[in-house]
């Protein structure tokens, strides 16, 4: 079972990051709370789907931190580790939210 | 004194790229275990048995006492036809048994004085007896008077005659004594008769009770479109009731992971009515058997193969019957997209 959903004015009120991601994340899950498949515009879109568009966020997200904050120039074989990357998180999302 | 950072650089990037495959790798190994140990369907239906109602008899529907959408419960009357020629057959077979009852009576009668005649006919070869002995005996008697002389041989003839005559009227009442008893006979065809227009008596009856549908379970009415004044012929479905006392959904499952279904197991529904509320439910049972395109043909005819050079081939998948647990029945309608998960989510805890 997840933890039951936090009300909105929390998240309004908090002030350092650590909360704020915490909140997003509980609403986030709230949002995701129910069936692993999600109506958009009349069709229902699987979770795993759901979790590929993370995934791939989550790499153009790193790719963009890292180059950033100069993390690129230490890496190599950049494709096969941001794609790497991304595989976990979408793993990652799918287990903590979706798996068994 | 550029390259030794650079090599080390590249050193750390490589451990770095091959731990995040590797994980990418081992973590998607695990995940993919995991999603086929915990079978899941997203393209499920929610299910429930339905009765397509019809009376076995036909005629005018009169009375129609529920409207689509209604809930009716079990034996609530539902419509009613037109009786009138089921009452009037009912009292056109109750007049036929009537007749035949009477004429049982008749029969019993009738056998009544038919067994009186059998007795007098039996008497009659008596008295017919005596007299034959009596005129044996007269011929008996007289035979020597005659050969002696004492009396005329017209005396003694006529004694002869009368014997004769006595012996003919012992045959003739003894065959007529057979003949009644015989037409005595018995009251098996009246009563057969009888017992026939019985059950024509009841199966009008029955059919007069048919005319009178009442539920057969409790359910929904759905797909009733007429009003009072349709003519029905027998057995023509008026309305199908979805029964709501059991409620199913039927998820497909590829061959695959049909292993790791168990009867009993605990699954989550979500009926996408509401996405958000999950239903408990338990499986049921698994489908044993789906018709396959590559196995189809007719009957008593060749086997229809087609020629193929596939290198893929799709799963197939069974239907798995899962049965719920009572829920808020406004998430329950027969054919709503279902999304269904064996062995966890948020009602297996």
């Amino acid at each position: 079972m997840r933890p039951p959903c936090p009300p909105l004015p929390v998240c309004r009120y908090s002030a350092s990051l650590r909360p704020g991601i915490l909140c997003f994340l509980a609403t986030a899950g709230c949002s995701l709370r129910g069936a692993p498949s999600f109506p958009i515009v009349g069709a229902y879109f699987p979770d795993w789907m759901l979790c590929g568009l993370i995934g791939i966020a989550t790499t153009i997200g790193l790719r963009v931190l890292f180059l950033l904050t100069g993390v690129d120039t230490v890496l190599s074989f950049r494709l096969f580790t941001y794609v790497a990357l991304g595989v976990v998180a979408a793993l990652t999302v799918w287990t903590l939210v979706f798996g068994p | 004194m550029k390259r030794i950072p650079v090599s080390g650089k590249k050193t750390v990037g490589i451990i770095i790229a091959f731990l995040c495959v590797g994980t990418a790798a081992i973590f998607g190994v695990h995940v993919s275990h995991e999603d086929s140990a915990h079978p899941s369907s997203d393209s499920g239906s929610i299910d429930a048995e339905m009765v397509h109602v019809a009376s076995t008899v036909g005629g005018r529907l009169k009375e129609l006492n529920v409207s689509v959408n209604q809930h009716v419960h079990k034996g609530d009357i539902l419509y009613r036809l037109d009786s009138e020629p089921y009452e009037l057959t009912v009292r056109q077979a109750q007049a036929n048994l009537d007749l035949a009852s009477a004429e049982v009576e008749n029969q019993t009668r009738l056998l009544g004085v038919k067994t009186s005649n059998a007795a007098s006919a039996d008497e009659q070869v008596v008295r017919a007896r005596t007299n034959r002995d009596l005129a044996a005996r007269t011929v008996q008697r007289l035979q020597p008077l005659a050969g002696k002389s004492y009396i005329p041989w017209q005396q003694y003839d006529q004694a002869r005659v009368a014997l004769h005559d006595a012996e003919v009227s012992l045959a003739q009442s003894r065959n007529q004594s057979a003949a009644a008893t015989t037409a005595i006979g018995d009251l098996k065809s009246s009563l057969a008769a009888r017992d026939a227009a019985q059950t024509v008596l009841d199966l009008a009856r029955y059919e007069l009770r048919q005319t009178t549908v009442k539920a057969p379970a409790d359910g929904y009415v759905t797909s009733l479109r007429v009003k009072a004044g349709e003519v029905l012929a027998p057995s023509q479905v008026l309305f199908t009731l979805i029964a709501d006392d059991e409620w199913y959904a039927t998820a497909n499952i590829r061959e695959i992971n049909l292993s790791a279904v168990r009867i009993g197991d605990c699954v989550t529904v979500y009926s996408m009515i509401d996405r958000r509320t999950p239903i408990r439910g338990h499986v049921q049972s698994i489908g044993w058997g789906v018709l396959s395109a590559d196995s189809a043909g007719i009957a008593r005819s060749l086997p229809i193969v087609p020629r193929q050079m596939d290198w893929v081939h799709v799963a197939q998948r069974f239907p798995v019957r899962i049965q719920l647990e009572k829920t808020n029945p406004l998430l329950l309608r027969l054919g709503a997209t279902a999304t269904i998960e064996i062995r966890h989510g948020a009602a297996c805890p």
